[in-house]
């Protein structure tokens, strides 16, 4: 077992530019493939790239002044659009494949995009990154939502795979400019 | 138009129960509401914990009049129309905040926190020091009012106070809150658009038939039971001017039956429906407080017009008309100040899941609301009235010493006919006077 201190340590300086290189090709392939199963609507294949104790959270935002952004989002622990464990995004997937779920039945149309993928830190187990999206869902005849914003991923490597374990998602609109968000971010 | 609609001058037919669907889209009705309704009645702003601060400030609206309730430097909380008075443009566009004045970024005209006009450029160069600076503050807020911290502000002047607008139910409504004792709102107001009509979400927040189907993918993946909503035993608590609470009720049994277990404790443990609604309950001070009737009630109250109270009390959501197709939804979290970090944390996080856009109960309802209003667009579907009959004259008022006159039933509509009838007085009333001379007393007898 590696000594618990020593495997957090900081490793991002430490990489040769090639190693760089091939950790960003990892984890953008990572990213692609995660956005395309939600597109797909494979949720449980979805669920299967969570580690167990993934924490999935979305604050709230809000118009502030500009002397004032240090309260632009909610701080964690108050309120949230998601504020998600594991069993909890497991009951959102469970909800959306009911059959009876009719915000999602007939089902959305969602196309996931990410972008300005930035590796943040690197320990010998974890991968942080700081990237935008956008979340385009469309339903029905007319009904049109486009969500952007930032994302602070955490990406685990468990048995050499990389799962999920944390998503942070910094929406743009404060004012959520959709009827629901029953999609997955 | 009017005479387009049911009959004898009405929308809603107060002997049959229907209800001309256009009053969901009519833009002509809509502004009548606007005037009639919203700029008549006490209409929930904001909380007291929000504005604790001088210059703490909390942007909301009064029909489509934006507002600005803001602490000034006495402490008083006052409610400012955000509108510069020189062209109309608004003086604060943040969400929330802290301010020293409020400044129009047009043409720099500054109010202080009351309203006062503190300062014109140019006032000696260009006005030549010909205008009254003492006129031209910014309009406020014709009363402002607060019941146990809940802030209210109403636009009209001959409005009774708000003791007497809310009256017992409206006052209980806001009570299943606020008896907990030292509540504040909990940082972060969820805000979303649904393009409904604002009444179709009113009538909803009566309506204990549809979470069986509605609802049905969160009660099979167990966020809810349909036996939670206790289908057969309902009550339904009606108020003057459109207060109502609708929605299960115990009988004395089970209410002394949860006395006997949970008798003078205070929750304490994670969130759970039960810890919110039945222990809280079970104290002589929540008795005493909401009443032997007022106790029982597990419904929803409507502090009218838009003023949604969740089961338990815990959540309040504020339907704020956007245009006639158009309704945003704000929610407002409340918790007791005393209950331990980790069981705020529970609490929140348990009810993020459970309303909000992306909570699992209210995702499903929007779209139903935004197609029920699209139906009253179309030539026959709007036409054809909507059915709102259900167990009308099948129920009996039961009168209690208290005062808390209610009515026990099974699931019904009687909180949806009381709201579009109060809707509808409120409509035809022209001013406060005539309102409070023509509006329907609270139900006696069968109804």
């Amino acid at each position: 077992m590696p000594d618990p201190v020593q495997s957090q340590k900081e490793m991002l300086t430490e990489l040769s530019p090639m190693e760089h290189l091939l950790l960003q090709h990892e984890v953008e392939q990572f990213l692609y493939k995660e956005a395309d199963l939600l597109d797909r609507r494979l949720y449980q294949d979805w669920l299967n790239l969570l580690t167990d104790d993934i924490y999935y959270w979305m604050p709230i935002r809000r118009t502030t002044t500009g002397r004032n952004t240090d309260s632009e989002f909610t701080k964690m622990g108050d309120m949230a659009f998601f504020d998600d464990n594991k069993d909890f995004l497991e009951m959102r997937i469970k909800k959306i494949s009911a059959g009876n779920a009719w915000s999602e039945d007939p089902p959305s149309r969602t196309r996931h995009f990410v972008s300005n993928v930035k590796i943040t830190s690197v320990t010998d187990t974890e991968i942080t990154l700081d990237l935008n999206f956008h979340l385009y869902r469309t339903r029905l005849d007319s009904v049109e939502d486009s969500w952007l914003g930032r994302r602070e991923d955490k990406l685990r490597r468990v048995d050499g795979q990389l799962m999920l374990a944390q998503r942070y998602i910094f929406l743009e609109q404060t004012l959520i400019l959709a009827q629901n968000m029953s999609s997955i971010f | 138009m009017r005479n387009k609609l049911i009959a004898n001058d009405s929308w809603y037919n107060v002997e049959t129960g229907l209800l001309d669907r256009r009053i969901f889209s009519d833009p002509d009705l809509y502004q009548e509401e606007l005037k009639n309704i919203f700029a008549r009645a006490w209409n929930f702003i904001c909380h007291d914990s929000q504005i604790p601060e001088a210059g703490d400030y909390f942007r909301s609206y009064i029909g489509e009049d934006e507002v600005i309730a803001v602490r000034d430097r006495k402490q008083q909380v006052q409610v400012l129309l955000n509108s510069c008075s020189h062209r109309g443009n608004t003086v604060c566009r943040a969400d929330q905040g802290n301010t020293r004045s409020f400044f129009c970024s047009y043409h720099g005209w500054n109010y202080d926190l009351d309203g006062t006009l503190l300062a014109i450029p140019g006032y000696e160069d260009f006005y030549r020091s010909d205008i009254d600076k003492t006129e031209w503050g910014l309009q406020k807020a014709a009363k402002v009012s607060n019941y146990k911290g809940f802030v209210f502000a109403t636009l009209d002047e001959d409005a009774p106070s708000l003791e007497a607008y809310l009256g017992w139910v409206g006052r209980l409504g806001i009570d299943q809150i606020a008896f907990r004792g030292d509540i504040e709102v909990v940082d972060g107001i969820q805000k979303n658009r649904v393009q409904c009509n604002w009444k179709i979400a009113v009538d909803n927040l009566f309506d204990w038939y549809h979470p069986k189907v509605s609802h049905g993918s969160a009660m099979d993946i167990g966020i809810a039971t349909n036996a939670d909503m206790h289908p057969m035993n309902q009550m339904v608590i009606l108020g003057e001017y459109g207060h109502a609470i609708g929605g299960p009720g115990l009988s004395e049994e089970s209410q002394l039956k949860i006395v006997k277990e949970h008798g003078h404790k205070k929750p304490t443990s994670a969130y759970d429906r039960k810890e919110y609604t039945d222990i809280w309950r079970a104290t002589d001070q929540a008795r005493e407080t909401l009443g032997p009737v007022g106790v029982r009630s597990r419904g929803h109250p409507n502090i009218f017009p838009n003023f949604w109270i969740t089961l338990g009390g815990t959540q309040a959501c504020l339907r704020i008309p956007k245009g006639p197709l158009e309704t945003e939804l704000w929610w407002f979290t409340f918790v007791d100040k005393s209950i331990p970090p980790e069981a705020r944390r529970e609490f929140v996080r348990g009810v993020s899941h459970i309303f909000g856009p992306a909570g699992l109960l209210e995702q499903d309802d929007g779209e139903n609301w935004a197609h029920s209003t699209r139906a009253s667009i179309g030539t026959l579907t709007g036409a054809r009235p909507a059915v709102i009959s259900m167990g009308q004259g099948h129920d009996q008022v039961v009168e209690d010493p208290s005062g808390q006159s209610h009515i026990n039933t099974v699931v019904n509509e009687h909180g949806q006919r009381w709201t579009y009838r109060s809707w509808q007085e409120w409509m035809k009333a022209d001013s406060w006077d005539s309102l409070m001379r023509n509006h329907s007393k609270a139900p006696e007898g069968k109804i």
